[in-house]
């Protein structure tokens, strides 16, 4: 299992980049 | 979709993991990004805008600010073409690869085994054999290059369709195989397990700017180009946002790929990931570690040996013929040739001048090519990019240009960024770079071997840009 502060800057991560890119691309189809 | 495939390519994959766990693991991630959007970004959107606005390859896009500047348009043209000559030679080798993985034929000494593939002498100094493979590799990439470029555009499209997806879905595969694995989260562990006190060290938010910075593929006049052929409402800061985060995902991804797989390659043999050390980053990483923990593999090893190598090759076509697509354009643009004969010439000469890296001592030739031009080459671009741009043009013109189409706006906080931070920054690791290549010979290679391999080709491409500047193109003599 990974420990907890590694589990927390994997869902940071994910969150800033995946979510980041989600959103720019959910502007892109939206214009 | 091109300018992703362009920014998505090897470093990706056998840099981003390795820097991530040199600089405090999981706590890189704060620097990393905050370099992501202060420089990577924003640098994206200028490249973008120039080419949007002026229509043109480097050369063209700069001289239209001033011809006195056109010789450094030339200079970003030919140094992606340069990074090709290597770059194309290491995809040679993922082809190889690909093949041997059927049979996993690296065996168990997959460091040895790579060291016969290549021929290696050991010294830069000593030419040694061509590698009959990776030759065979060499002759098969250039041409499938040229296949694709001298079409034009609309076959990038069509390309870069598949080569993007794919290696992405690849790389989800390896990951899921690499997390389900003993020893997957040992690694994954030594990824993501924040070091907080990493954030206090100079050195670590410097790697993290030169992360973003080589890996998102500006200073390379790929970006200037691509954005040329954008059509006129194209959303320029919307794209950039979008490139740049798709590289950056990329990279977060292939460090769960790679981490999972080490630690169980280091559970296997009963060792430390740490002992792993720099075996867990560039070739040693593709070529022995990832091979090694491949062939431990308790069920089709060979399955997925054959998708790394296949998403390797992937992640690298479109990469390397966007290297090629600013050189290609700046000659056809200045001389007005047929697309087919300018890709024709760029692609022989390329062929031609990459088969020293297929020598015995290609990997070293290489190794130092690379430093150098990473190191300086580009560094020099993207610092003569902020600074033609920021200081002798109006930056507030070029902003106001990509707010025009964009739906996101962008605020003043970028002028201040293309001005003062980025170019600050890169001259701090300019600067850095000089000493540290001054004080410590680069792997303690010989200085005459570093002046011959590493300065002299950057002076040759600076000295061939001017040239190349001067003379006069086919429409300035009609």
């Amino acid at each position: 299992m990974l420990p907890t502060s590694a589990i927390i800057m994997l869902i940071f991560g994910s969150i800033v980049i995946y979510g980041g890119l989600a959103y720019f691309i959910y502007r892109a189809f939206k214009k | 979709m091109a300018a992703i495939g362009s920014a998505v390519g090897l470093g990706n994959v056998w840099r981003f993991p390795y820097v991530c766990y040199e600089n405090g693991g999981g706590a890189f991630l704060i620097p990393y990004l905050v370099a992501l959007f202060t420089a990577g970004i924003p640098l994206m959107i200028l490249e973008f805008s120039i080419g949007h606005w002026f229509r043109g390859a480097p050369p063209d896009a700069f001289k239209k600010v001033s011809k006195k500047w056109e010789w450094a348009g030339w200079f970003s043209s030919i140094l992606p073409f340069t990074v090709a000559l290597y770059y194309i030679v290491i995809m040679s080798w993922c082809f190889s690869y690909m093949v041997y993985a059927v049979d996993l034929r690296w065996g168990a000494d997959a460091g040895l085994f790579f060291k016969n593939f290549l021929g290696d002498t050991g010294n830069p100094a000593i030419f040694g054999n061509i590698s009959i493979p990776v030759l065979i590799g060499l002759i098969a990439l250039w041409i499938t290059v040229f296949i694709i470029l001298y079409k034009g555009v609309k076959r990038i499209g069509k390309v870069v369709a598949l080569t993007v997806p794919i290696p992405t879905i690849l790389l989800i595969i390896l990951t899921i195989r690499g997390i389900t694995l003993p020893g997957a989260m040992e690694g994954l562990s030594y990824y993501l397990t924040p070091n907080f006190s990493s954030l206090f060290d100079a050195n670590v938010w410097l790697a993290a700017y030169a992360q973003i910075f080589f890996s998102i593929g500006v200073a390379q006049g790929i970006m200037i180009t691509y954005a040329s052929f954008l059509k006129k409402k194209s959303d320029i800061n919307n794209n950039a946002f979008i490139i740049s985060l798709a590289d950056a995902g990329t990279s977060f991804l292939a460090g769960f790929t790679v981490f999972s797989v080490v630690g169980y390659l280091a559970a296997s043999k009963g060792i430390t990931i740490a002992a792993l050390g720099e075996q867990i980053a560039g070739p040693n990483l593709t070529f022995v570690t990832y091979p090694t923990a491949i062939s431990l593999l308790p069920f089709a090893a060979a399955f997925f040996g054959i998708i790394f190598f296949v998403a390797l090759l992937n992640f690298g076509i479109d990469s390397a013929f966007s290297m090629i697509e600013p050189i290609s354009e700046s000659v056809n643009q200045k001389w007005k040739l047929t697309k087919t004969k300018a890709v024709g010439m760029i692609c022989l000469l390329g062929f031609l001048l990459s088969l020293m890296f297929t020598s015995g001592n290609g990997l070293h030739l290489l190794d130092i090519f690379d430093h150098f031009i990473a190191n300086f080459g580009l560094v020099i671009i993207g610092l003569v990019e902020c600074i033609l741009f920021g200081w002798f043009f109006s930056i507030r013109k070029i902003r106001e240009h990509a707010n025009e189409t964009s739906d996101i706006k962008i605020g003043r906080w970028w002028d201040v960024l293309i001005k003062y931070i980025i170019p600050i920054v890169l001259g701090i690791i300019l600067i850095l770079s000089i000493i540290e290549n001054v004080t410590k010979p680069y792997m303690n290679y010989s200085w005459e071997i570093l002046i011959a391999f590493g300065l002299i080709p950057i002076v040759i491409l600076f000295i061939f840009s001017i040239i190349l500047a001067k003379k006069k193109g086919n429409e300035e003599v009609s």
